[in-house]
């Protein structure tokens, strides 16, 4: 188990900043999650940890060894491409057994370890087969069998899971997870699927052109989100964003746009009523986090009512796209209920759940 | 069962297909058929080729040993396969460069060496004879092997950065994680899997060499490859001597297709796989 260490780490691509200075700072036997959309630098920044692209600035660490200018081989890392890229002209075992190989172990230690990470994925009985033989998810097994195999320092993960489907997906999640868990590696792990990063991730890291918005535990980023892009990135469906001014009446702090009025619980006044601009902000609030009327899971909510346009019926949730002034109110309520469209519909939201953003910068106020 | 009915146009287009295809098969196979005919016929058989029973090798005994074609096939092969050797050492790490890298100039680069194939031999042959006489490879094996090589190279370069390019750099990639330098990776991994389709591109390299005859012709007196030897002897033979000699052209060429056809969709940029 080693730290993973970024400091100040740069890659340009001619003059595209695809890493723009990056700090980060993996425990030991952590599980950290690169999270954003694609192009944002998040695959370039893993392939500077691997060593496969020359950073322009900065230093990579494990532990206190610098790694920076060190060639991919002797960082002593291993990496689960999208592809695969499991060697097509050997068989899965040859394929398993070729970083132990180079590495010289000795015959015996080359086939027991091969026998134990084979049978952790459970593909001990395709040893002898040649990938082309193998469907897309038995090579993704031989992929991470052949990265675990000779207990690497840190283990690199790039999309591993989008060539596959979905079914399958969901079960390597789980399994990779427990994996990681048993083997207790450092690992890095690439991707834009939300839900992949929040089960798997022990910590979350956002990036968005190439830079780093946010570092934290899952709940961190989901409940507290440090400007409009982590806050719109992170949940399904979107969370809500409103322009709102700050008002204020009989000493009560209100957040008001056209066709709605918030009330701001006293908790949030301390931080608002310090703000000179009381125009220019973005009411932040997530879709399960406003309430049909009679559902509400806390009594501290304020109601607005809108036209139901459309409802999607995923049965397992319902949600409802709500007419009002300002555009459309994203709803997510519980799949039992019955609603028309066209009709009127009350709801309320969750005033402990809203979140405030400086319209200009993005960032997050409370 | 009643058996189904395949609508009367699509059978039509079947015909059309099938006897567009028969056609160009006869177009090319006509003169393969007379030159081999020709080539076996008994010389007193040969002007009435639509009589040609019986058949005989005296042609083929009296080029390769009277006309001492067999010393020309041998320097022949010498110069393909120096011609192959040259031409993979230069063409493939310059392939590998334009297949894996970007850099500036490059697409100018690819152009040019399409664009040495728009100079005429001809014009370029007097004064490469001049300056192979001046540093002495003129009249020699090696003199041959340069000039074919520099015919050959653009399209090795081009051929081998096309397969290169269709083997996912993936591949190297993770041999370089899984502890192997850059330069091993390519010799464990990437050469492994373009080996197909090199091995063609190097059978190619030798069939052009084996086919050329300008170059040859003038470049040489002695030591003449077959297609001069043939050019400055056979030719100067009654007729069915020079079928003889055609089909000992024709013959390596048409195994190479046949053995490597599969490969040389690969060589052209279009993977298989």
């Amino acid at each position: 188990m080693v730290k993973v260490r970024l400091k100040g780490l740069k890659k340009y691509f001619e003059r595209v900043k695809a890493v723009n200075n990056i700090d980060l700072e993996i425990k030991p036997g952590e599980f950290v999650v690169l999270l954003g959309p694609s192009g944002c630098g998040k695959t370039t920044l893993l392939r500077c940890v691997s060593g496969l692209e020359r950073v322009t600035a900065g230093r990579v660490f494990f532990d206190n060894d610098d790694m920076t200018y060190l060639s991919p081989k002797d960082r002593n890392i291993s990496m689960v491409f999208q592809n695969y890229a499991v060697w097509p002209h050997m068989t899965v075992d040859s394929n398993i057994a070729f970083p132990l190989r180079v590495k010289k172990y000795s015959q015996k230690e080359i086939k027991k370890r091969v026998v134990w990470a084979a049978k952790l994925l459970g593909i001990d009985s395709l040893l002898d087969r040649y990938p082309a033989q193998l469907s897309g998810g038995q090579r993704q097994r031989v992929a991470v069998a052949r990265a675990i195999v000779m207990e690497p320092k840190v283990l690199l993960m790039d999309e591993p899971l989008s060539n596959l489907d979905a079914l399958l997906r969901v079960r390597m999640r789980t399994e990779i997870k427990k994996l990681q868990e048993n083997l207790k590696v450092t690992t890095i792990y690439v991707t834009h699927d939300q839900v992949e990063a929040m089960t798997m991730g022990d910590r979350i890291a956002v990036m968005e052109q190439g830079i780093l918005q946010q570092f934290g535990s899952s709940d961190e980023i989901y409940h507290n989100p440090v400007n409009t892009f982590v806050a719109g990135f992170i949940g399904s469906p979107q969370m809500n964003f409103i322009e709102v001014e700050i008002v204020s009446q009989n000493k009560v702090l209100y957040l008001r746009t056209k066709g709605l009025v918030i009330p701001l619980l006293d908790k949030f006044k301390d931080k608002v009523s310090k703000l000179s601009d009381k125009r220019n902000y973005i009411l932040g609030i997530r879709p399960e986090h406003i309430y049909i009327t009679g559902r509400a899971q806390t009594d501290q909510v304020s109601s607005t009512k809108g036209k139901v346009y459309f409802a999607e019926l995923l049965r397992s949730d319902t949600v409802i796209h709500l007419e009002k002034e300002f555009g459309f109110l994203v709803v997510k309520t519980p799949g039992d209920l019955k609603v028309k469209e066209d009709k009127e519909l009350e709801v309320l939201f969750d005033l402990l759940r809203i979140h405030l953003f400086d319209k200009d910068t993005g960032k997050a106020i409370f | 069962m009643e058996k189904q009915r395949i609508p009367i146009i699509l059978k039509i287009k079947q015909m059309v297909t099938i006897i567009i295809a028969g056609l160009i098969v006869i177009w090319f196979l006509t003169p393969l058929v007379l030159i081999t005919i020709s080539a076996f016929a008994l010389p007193e058989d040969y002007y009435q080729i639509e009589k040609v029973i019986h058949f005989t090798i005296n042609q083929f005994k009296a080029l390769f040993f009277e006309l001492e074609a067999w010393k020309a096939i041998l320097t022949s092969i010498k110069v393909a396969g120096l011609t192959m050797l040259l031409s993979f050492v230069i063409g493939l790490p310059a392939g590998y460069a334009l297949s894996r890298y970007i850099f500036p100039g490059k697409n100018f680069l690819k152009l040019l060496c399409l664009a040495t194939r728009m100079f005429p031999l001809m014009v370029l042959a007097i004064p490469l004879l001049i300056i192979f006489m001046k540093i002495g490879v003129s009249d020699t094996i090696w003199g041959v092997a340069l000039a074919h090589t520099a015919m050959v190279l653009p399209m090795i370069i081009l051929i081998s950065s096309s397969i290169l390019s269709s083997i996912s750099v993936d591949y190297e990639e993770a041999a370089m994680i899984f502890g192997l330098s850059r330069i091993q990776a390519f010799f464990r991994i990437t050469l492994q899997l373009a080996l197909p389709g090199l091995a063609a591109s190097a059978i190619f390299a030798f069939i052009i060499s084996w086919n050329e005859v300008f170059v040859a012709t003038i470049l040489t007196l002695t030591n003449r490859t077959l297609p001069a030897h043939i050019l400055s002897t056979a030719m100067a033979s009654p007729d069915y001597y020079k079928f003889t000699a055609g089909f000992i052209m024709a013959v390596p060429a048409m195994v190479f297709i046949f053995f490597v056809r599969r490969h040389l969709v690969t060589m052209w940029g279009i993977s298989l796989k």
